[in-house]
């Protein structure tokens, strides 16, 4: 699967840091609590985002609160924050999973409890807590999926509150997962300073 | 404004004409016969594209979309297509629903949802929490917040409808199982044209569906309605369900437009039920069902996905960009309009910005002549002309031999390829003249390596490794082809002029470009009929010699067998907006 006519996405290289796995991260990113975060490789987190790997369940030591997979795309002005609940009168954070091949669009707010493979998120969206999101579905831009939902694989979920709109092609984790790659490759560094 | 696109035919849109040809892109039926790449399937049997308009769907597994619990078929129907657990949908908003208990004590904070925990006291309610509905509205408690969907599912088997429809059921079953013995063998008549099959399987469709139907349409018995019996209703329709009077009283009181249930919520229950919005009822979670695909001609099977609900993996699968090469679409920028590569950068600078193929392309579409307003708006205007680049990626691990036309016998109001103004017949439809390379391009084949590997070091292969490999593989391919890269238009690439002819040759990758000449008059959205057709060695993979680029060497002396795909495309360039609005 190729994507032919895209131009690269040139980002001035002194802005992003570059991990030894290819994660890059934009120095205009807020990561809170960083220990609490891992990122899977080739994973772009955009000018802007918000990533609260602070938020974690009491108790000692070290958690893991955000995960992301490989080749996500956290955009612009996103933000993710791990689901909350009162239980039994404590209240605690949940981790968050995400797993590969998964983009963000810009300013969504996440608070989702997992997102599998290969799930495009739109812009303005929002994901209410404990959300699960399946393999290769989809949410449509501007959607807002309320708490609790679980959106099954290859759906694309819109409106608000998310619906159910139809089953995505039998192609789609193929495609995403060129459109992922592809994207990676495009964003390129460029020397010069901004 | 749509970017410009590449849309594939299917032939079914053709089951009732002489031809296999699509109609002409100008009328409105054509968007009816043209679809993406990626939802396309391909039957290897009969050699032909199918769509999901024309292949037949079967079942193969239930799931609830909420739980995913995977439901057997038995209980599918005993549960009535349902979920039988706890999902339930709110009757307002179709969120999904939570069980809440009624203790602890209210929340002192309004705005904070109940306990969502089902560990609360009796009575248990159901709760949505984006609209804040609650089942008590409905005076619907329960005592335990377990088993809710049989409490509902015996309400729902109650109400009148229901009893009507099995009642219905009854009196026809024994008629449907009596013509499914009768009719012919499942299996379906193998029949030689699209027309002949769609009919075929439409018919049998219908005579498993509706016995009567088919022995009317074929001017049989006319006597059914003694086979049939007569059907006595449970309950008189006239005089039953709704309470007129109440509602009138009700519409006359009401102040709130929202206390009336809108059609949406509505929709799915009968229409004897109440208009009042405090009496909708908790829906339990309508099934999904997972699908498989079959030809429609020859019954063999396109698509078979896994059992589990939530797998994304198929057993089969026959998509039709693993037989037909990609052909996406660009409108070129003469050199120029180029702007700066600095320009071009602070364009892209924002990550995100971009997102998505759709979306990305947006910024590198530029017309020739164009207004900064018009730069990837797809906006074009008369009287101009312009230049496209079209890339083909092969998905075959044989190289193949591309041609392409435009459609002829355009019927009315179309110039072909000659020039400008044009000889249209009827000017209806604004003229504009399409030039192709009309010489055959050669694609190279496809190779995993070609595919930059994730798992490796290195994304890319230089430009030096990818000319090793070409001049390895394809000897005599670098002379006229492959020598511009970079895809710019302008320099002379094959055996054409100007930018017609092919641009540029790498990997499996060959991008021709195209030129589009706007009459004074064109109007509208400006797209054409391609025909596509591709040769490829069958038998044998190792030959090199075809790929060698000029037309002069197609019929070549391989060993292998030499075979010819042909398919149609849709070419959308652009629209041409009235006069004055692009200026
Ligand atoms: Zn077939
Ligand atoms: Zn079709
Ligand atoms: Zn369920
Ligand atoms: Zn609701
Ligand atoms: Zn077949």
């Amino acid at each position: 699967m190729a994507l032919n006519f895209h131009p690269p996405i040139h980002y001035a290289k002194s802005e992003y840091i570059e991990t030894d796995t290819g994660n890059k991260v934009s120095r205009r990113a807020t990561i809170a609590g960083p220990q609490n975060i891992i990122l899977g490789g080739k994973t772009i987190i955009a000018s802007g985002a918000i990533i609260r790997g602070d938020l974690r369940r009491t108790g000692p030591g070290h958690a893991v609160v955000i995960s992301l997979g490989r080749y996500c795309l956290i955009s612009d002005g996103c933000i993710l924050r791990p689901p909350y609940k009162t239980y039994r009168g404590n209240f605690n954070y949940y981790p968050m999973k995400i797993g590969d091949h998964v983009h963000i669009g810009s300013n969504s707010v996440v608070e989702a409890a997992t997102i599998g493979n290969h799930v495009q998120i739109g812009k303005n969206c929002i994901i209410g807590k404990f959300t699960i999101i399946k393999d290769c579905a989809k949410i449509a831009d501007n959607t807002v999926i309320p708490p609790n939902t679980v959106v099954p694989a290859l759906a694309l979920f819109a409106g608000s509150p998310g619906q159910f709109v139809e089953d995505l092609p039998e192609s789609t984790q193929e495609l995403i997962d060129a459109q992922t790659k592809q994207y990676y490759s495009r964003f390129q560094p460029l020397e010069q300073q901004q | 404004m749509t970017l410009p696109s590449v849309l594939y035919h299917c032939t079914c849109s053709n089951a009732y004409s002489a031809t296999n040809a699509p109609p002409p892109a100008h009328l409105p039926s054509s968007s009816y016969a043209f679809h993406p790449l990626s939802t396309l399937f391909f039957c290897e049997e009969c050699d032909l594209v199918r769509c999901n308009r024309c292949v037949a769907v079967e079942v193969s597994g239930y799931y609830c979309p909420n739980c995913l619990f995977e439901v057997p078929s038995a209980s599918v129907r005993a549960e009535k297509n349902r979920c039988a657990r706890n999902c339930f949908q709110c009757p307002h908003c179709s969120n999904t629903l939570s069980v809440v208990g009624s203790d602890p004590p209210p929340n002192p904070n309004p705005r904070a949802p109940p306990n969502v925990n089902s560990s609360g006291d009796s009575p248990f309610f159901l709760f949505c929490n984006y609209c804040r509905w609650d089942s008590v509205e409905a005076g619907m408690t329960f005592e335990k917040p377990t088993g809710l969907a049989h409490q509902l599912q015996k309400n729902e088997d109650l109400a009148p409808e229901t009893l009507e429809f099995d009642r219905l059921k009854d009196h026809f079953e024994p008629l449907l199982r009596a013509s499914l013995h009768s009719s012919s063998s499942p299996a379906h008549p193998v029949t030689s044209t699209p027309m002949n099959a769609i009919t075929a399987a439409a018919n049998s469709a219908l005579n498993r569906d509706i016995p009567g139907l088919r022995r009317k349409g074929r001017g049989e018995k006319h006597n059914l309605k003694d086979e049939w019996g007569v059907y006595r209703a449970r309950i008189d329709s006239a005089n039953s369900g709704v309470d007129a009077e109440g509602e009138v009283d009700f519409l006359r009181d009401c102040e709130d437009v929202n206390e009336i249930a809108g059609l949406e919520q509505r929709w799915g229950s009968s229409w004897a039920h109440s208009i009042k919005a405090n009496d909708l009822e908790p829906l339990r979670v309508p099934l999904h069902s997972k699908q498989s695909k079959r030809c429609p001609e020859c019954r063999h099977i396109l698509i078979k996905p896994e059992q589990k609900s939530q797998s994304v993996r198929y057993k089969i699968k026959l998509m039709a960009a693993n037989y037909l090469p990609l052909i996406e679409i660009m409108l070129a920028q003469p050199p120029a309009q180029m702007p700066t590569a600095l320009q071009q950068r602070t364009a892209k600078g924002r990550p995100g910005a971009a997102q998505g193929a759709g979306a990305g392309a947006s910024g590198n579409v530029t017309t020739v002549g164009a207004g900064a307003d018009e730069l990837g708006a797809g906006l074009l205007v008369s009287g101009r002309t312009y230049q496209f680049q079209l890339a083909f990626t092969n998905p075959l691990y044989d190289p193949i031999q591309v041609r392409l036309s435009v459609q002829r016998a355009q019927p009315t109001g179309f110039t072909l390829p000659t020039a400008g103004t044009g000889t249209s017949t009827k000017p209806a439809r604004a003229p504009f003249a399409i030039s192709l390379p009309t010489t055959p391009f050669p694609i190279s084949a496809y190779a995993e390596a070609w595919e930059y590997d994730d798992d490796d070091e290195e994304m890319f292969m230089d430009d030096e490794e990818l000319e090793d490999i070409i001049a390895g593989r394809e000897v005599g391919a670098a002379g006229g082809m492959g020598a511009l890269r970079g895809g710019r238009p302008g320099g002379a690439g094959g055996s054409e002029k100007g930018n017609v002819g092919v641009l540029e040759r790498k990997a499996n990758v060959t991008k021709v470009g195209g030129e589009v000449v706007l009459g004074k008059d064109a109007l509208g959205e400006i797209k054409f009929n391609m025909l596509v057709s591709y040769t490829y060695r069958s038998d044998d993979p190792q030959s090199n010699a075809d790929d060698g680029s000029s037309a002069a060497n197609t019929n070549k002396t391989g060993t292998g067998e030499m075979k010819t795909f042909s398919f149609y495309s849709v070419v959308y360039l652009g629209t041409v907006g009235p006069r004055g609005a692009t200026r």
